[in-house]
């Protein structure tokens, strides 16, 4: 059974003109796996995300996580479904900055009510694993953009989530940390055998999944497996992107 | 769009900003304007007696200037403070600095303007209401609806010139920052003051010792220790905001096992970082609330003034005639009293009795009086059954004198007199040996024993057969009308003194206390008094909570974004709601809290100077407060939470 099961998913604004944001989206994610969300702008990528998420409800499909779905809960149980099961990383890093970087780091595992000592541990284990060891006592104003966004990911995982959303996790950094970040978040997908769902404009970025998926006007466009080779794979979206056909700025000014 | 039109829209697109600004500013134009429709009233001006009620009126208006000058000046400030980013942005559209501070001067303007006229409206709607309200305060018949010109004038002048001048003030305030500088300056961390236990064991120090020397003055020693309590206990404060409530918010958070559980985390880091932005205002919330607390509370004893004024003033009128005076006159008074007592149909006894004045010839202790007043027992005993008193002093023997207290109030100075010894001229000796029980005659009729001002004693009572062998130097005659409903007697022998009292110090032929009279005058004063520190109490309330409206308004949009966060975290409705509460209660009623401990330390002070308890009215006043507290504390949060989940 996949771990993430996305159902004949569709989503209509109403308002003067209703607006299909998603129309009939349907793939899985199976653990273990880094998949990659890509599109134009206005493609529904977010939107796709934040169901997901279960911030946002469909108008019909559904979404299964670990066999359940979680759109079926009340408002307080889906915020306790999230808290457990969920692992977020933003663009905008959305650290709290009353709080500092390992306040950040075990938030989630604080709210469910963990002991201190097992938190302590976790959090010696995700700063090791994300090298950001010497940052724990900062706070998160003192720190630049890439270490944010270590921080940020080891917030995401450190309660060992059934999946990670990614919502743009490059789109703050410049090309360099970015890259050096998307290589963590894959050596954690790697290793600990996280599930991460990630969106992005960033064809890099995307370039670390195992498996892209393309939307296009909401609905399903293509999908690609990277293969053995990461260039080669790269060089498979910057073409599957000029072929989607989006605004010219939604394309990487990257090139090989 | 117009330059004045661009301003205009600054201020009305941002109504939600400053709307507990000009709330505020209206409010306190209001009650000036008000407080001068009473003090230019021709019936309050032209009264005797009521124009020291205006006196304490005008007093208000000043306070209430004074500090809405000041509201006025925290507050334009902070809302410069927080639109820098959109200064360095017209500045970087070539906006000069001169448009900049004509900008910001018409946008106050505007506000000011609007306040002033809205206040001064709102005040004319309710004048007629405002006069009756405070005829009933002051117990006098209902004052006419009068438009006196002065007071608009009054009002809108001195408004217009402090918003004009605060106004002016801002070009100063906007500083020579660049526009690099203003971009930054929206970013900015504040810079938080740096914590240490040296200086939060200070304040916790000051705090405590303000408390204790408050709690255990004597009545001697608070006027002397009043001023470096105050003081002492201000600094305390303002280190206890600024130093140990952050200290103890860092030892909190050093126990992890209690720190780092559930929304703790949330709650206790969210509250210290509003507290260190907030913490001067905090303290200035504090201070200002604990003076009004104090002032409403003990204004608000009025009650227990009658009950006082019975025991001092034992003959409703007491008349003194001086040896001096030839007797004709004395007689001449007695009988105009006898004859207004009996016109107003009021019941009366008389008793009179001689106060004869020994001439001493050294005495111990520190006072060296002159002349000694003196009555007998048996006249004693006398005057204390005329007025209703019960009395268990047994007849005194030999040299032994009592001194006689002149008002309740002296009771609380005994301990710390020094009993004398007197050797008369004579040769005899009279020895004090303790105090009476009761007050025989009133303050003012004797001169004061000490030889000083602010002594309080009157004179003493010696056994009979002593008092005759003493040979006076003069012998006056002390003559006491008792009526049971002393209220009554207001405004009897206005011949003789028009405000209720002519003291024995005085050059007239004679001593007069009328209690009727000087009651009369004491409750006016003190409920103009209570009146004004309401008013006032209440100008301050609305300005405190507008400082808070303003900070978290502020804040908003950070608070907004960190709770998206944490609800796609996983952050329940329930707990959010928790968290807020938790924290906007913290910031709501710590600062009261302490307010009404300082005022409970200041009671329990000036309890020493009234004799009688003034515990009920103060706990109402405080439980008044609070309850407006609370009213305003969950209105705000309900906003704010709404605000909050408002994506």
């Amino acid at each position: 059974m996949p771990l993430l099961d996305v159902h004949n998913l569709s989503k209509i604004y109403e308002g003067k003109v209703s607006i299909h944001a998603l129309n009939h989206i349907r793939f899985a994610v199976e653990k273990g796996e880094f998949v990659g969300i890509m599109g134009p702008s206005g493609s529904g990528k977010t939107t796709l995300l934040n169901v997901i998420a279960t911030i946002d409800e469909p108008t019909s499909g559904e979404v299964m996580i670990g066999g359940r779905d979680p759109n079926t809960l009340g408002r307080k149980e889906k915020a306790l479904f999230r808290r457990k099961e969920l692992g977020f990383v933003f663009q905008q890093f959305n650290l709290l900055d009353t709080l500092t970087v390992e306040e950040n780091i075990v938030l989630p595992l604080t709210l469910a009510g963990i002991p201190v000592a097992e938190m302590e541990r976790r959090l010696q284990e995700v700063a090791a694993r994300l090298e950001i060891v010497q940052l724990l006592g900062k706070r998160t104003y003192e720190i630049s953009g890439g270490q944010m966004q270590r921080v940020a990911i080891a917030r995401a995982m450190i309660h060992r989530p059934a999946l990670i959303l990614a919502d743009e996790p490059t789109g703050s950094l410049d090309s360099k940390t970015a890259g050096e970040v998307m290589g963590l978040l894959a050596e954690v997908n790697e290793a600990e055998g996280a599930t991460v769902l990630m969106v992005t404009h960033d064809a890099v970025a995307a370039s670390f999944c195992h498996r892209v998926i393309f939307i296009k006007d909401g609905r399903f466009y293509n999908e690609m497996y990277r293969g053995s080779s990461r260039a080669a794979f790269f060089q498979n979206i910057i073409d599957m992107l000029s072929l989607l056909g989006g605004a010219s700025h939604d394309l990487s000014p990257v090139r090989l | 769009m117009t330059f004045r039109q661009f301003a205009y829209r600054n201020v009305t697109r941002n109504k939600r900003k400053y709307a507990a600004y000009f709330v505020c500013s209206s409010f306190s134009v209001m009650v000036f304007f008000l407080c001068a429709l009473f003090v230019f009233h021709p019936a309050i001006k032209k009264d005797l007696i009521l124009s020291t009620a205006a006196n304490t009126m005008l007093a208000a208006e000043g306070i209430i200037f004074v500090f809405s000058s000041l509201f006025v000046l925290v507050s334009v400030d902070s809302f410069l403070q927080s639109r820098k980013l959109e200064f360095g942005i017209l500045l970087m559209h070539g906006m000069t600095k001169g448009q900049l501070n004509k900008m910001v001067f018409l946008e106050n303007m505007m506000i000011g303007g609007s306040a002033i006229l809205s206040g001064t409206l709102l005040g004319i709607l309710l004048g007629k209401l405002f006069l009756m309200i405070g005829a009933g305060f002051l117990g006098i018949g209902p004052l006419e609806f009068y438009f006196s010109w002065q007071a608009p004038v009054l009002t809108i002048s001195s408004f217009a010139l402090l918003f004009v001048l605060i106004s002016l003030g801002t070009f100063v305030l906007i500083g020579q920052d660049s526009p690099r500088g203003l971009f930054q300056g929206g970013r900015r961390k504040e810079q938080a003051p740096r914590v240490s236990l040296l200086w939060a064991a200070v304040s916790a120090l000051l705090l405590l010792g303000g408390y204790a020397l408050a709690a255990s003055a004597s009545a001697s020693s608070v006027e002397r220790v009043m001023f470096p309590v105050v003081a002492i206990t201000v600094i305390g404060t303002y280190l206890f905001y600024t130093q140990l409530s952050l200290y103890i918010a860092g030892v909190l958070r050093s126990i992890r096992r209690f720190y780092w559980h559930k929304t703790n985390l949330i709650m206790l880091s969210g509250l210290s970082y509003r507290w260190k932005a907030n913490g001067r205002m905090f303290f200035m919330v504090t201070i200002v609330s604990a003076v009004s607390f104090t002032s409403v509370g003990v204004f608000a004893s009025i009650h227990t003034l009658s009950r006082e004024l019975k025991l001092d003033y034992p003959a409703a009128v007491g008349y003194v005639a001086k040896a001096n005076q030839d007797g004709d006159r004395a007689e001449h008074d007695l009988q105009g009293i006898r004859s207004e007592l009996e016109r107003l149909g009021l019941p009366y006894e008389t008793l009179t009795l001689p106060v004869k004045y020994a001439e001493v010839a050294s005495q111990t202790g520190p006072d060296l009086t002159r002349q000694l007043p003196l009555i007998s027992y048996s006249d004693y005993m006398q005057a204390l059954e005329k007025a209703g008193f019960v009395s268990v002093e047994q007849p005194l023997q030999g040299s032994e004198g009592l001194v006689m207290i002149g008002s309740q109030r002296d009771r609380s100075l005994t301990s710390s007199r020094v009993k004398a010894v007197y050797t008369l001229e004579q040769g005899m000796e009279i020895v004090e040996a303790g105090y009476t029980g009761h007050v025989p005659i009133a303050e003012y009729l004797l001169p004061e024993l000490d030889g000083r001002d602010g002594g309080d004693f009157s004179g003493i009572v010696i056994s009979d057969s002593l008092f005759q062998a003493i040979t006076p130097v003069h012998t006056d005659r002390y003559t006491g009308f008792y009526v049971d409903d002393f209220p009554q007697t207001s405004g009897i022998a206005r011949s003789l003194s028009d405000k209720g009292k002519v003291a024995y110090e005085s050059d007239a032929p004679y001593a007069v206390v009328v209690s009727g009279t000087l009651f009369e005058i004491q409750k006016i004063l003190y409920s103009t008094m209570l009146f004004a520190s309401l008013l006032v109490g209440t100008v301050f309330f609305i300005a405190a909570g507008s400082f808070l409206y303003f900070r978290l308004y502020t804040d908003l949009d950070h608070d907004r974004q960190q709770y998206s966060t944490l609800s796609k975290m996983g952050l329940t409705d329930q707990e959010l709601d928790r968290t807020v509460t938790l924290q906007l209660a913290l910031m709501f009623f710590i600062p009261v809290g302490m307010a009404i401990l300082h005022s409970l330390f200041a009671f329990i002070a000036l309890q020493r100077l009234f004799y009688l308890s003034i515990a009920v009215e103060t706990g109402a006043v405080l439980a008044g407060y609070l309850a407006a507290q609370g009213l305003y504390f969950f209105l705000i949060r309900g906003r704010y939470l709404r605000n909050l989940k408002k994506n």
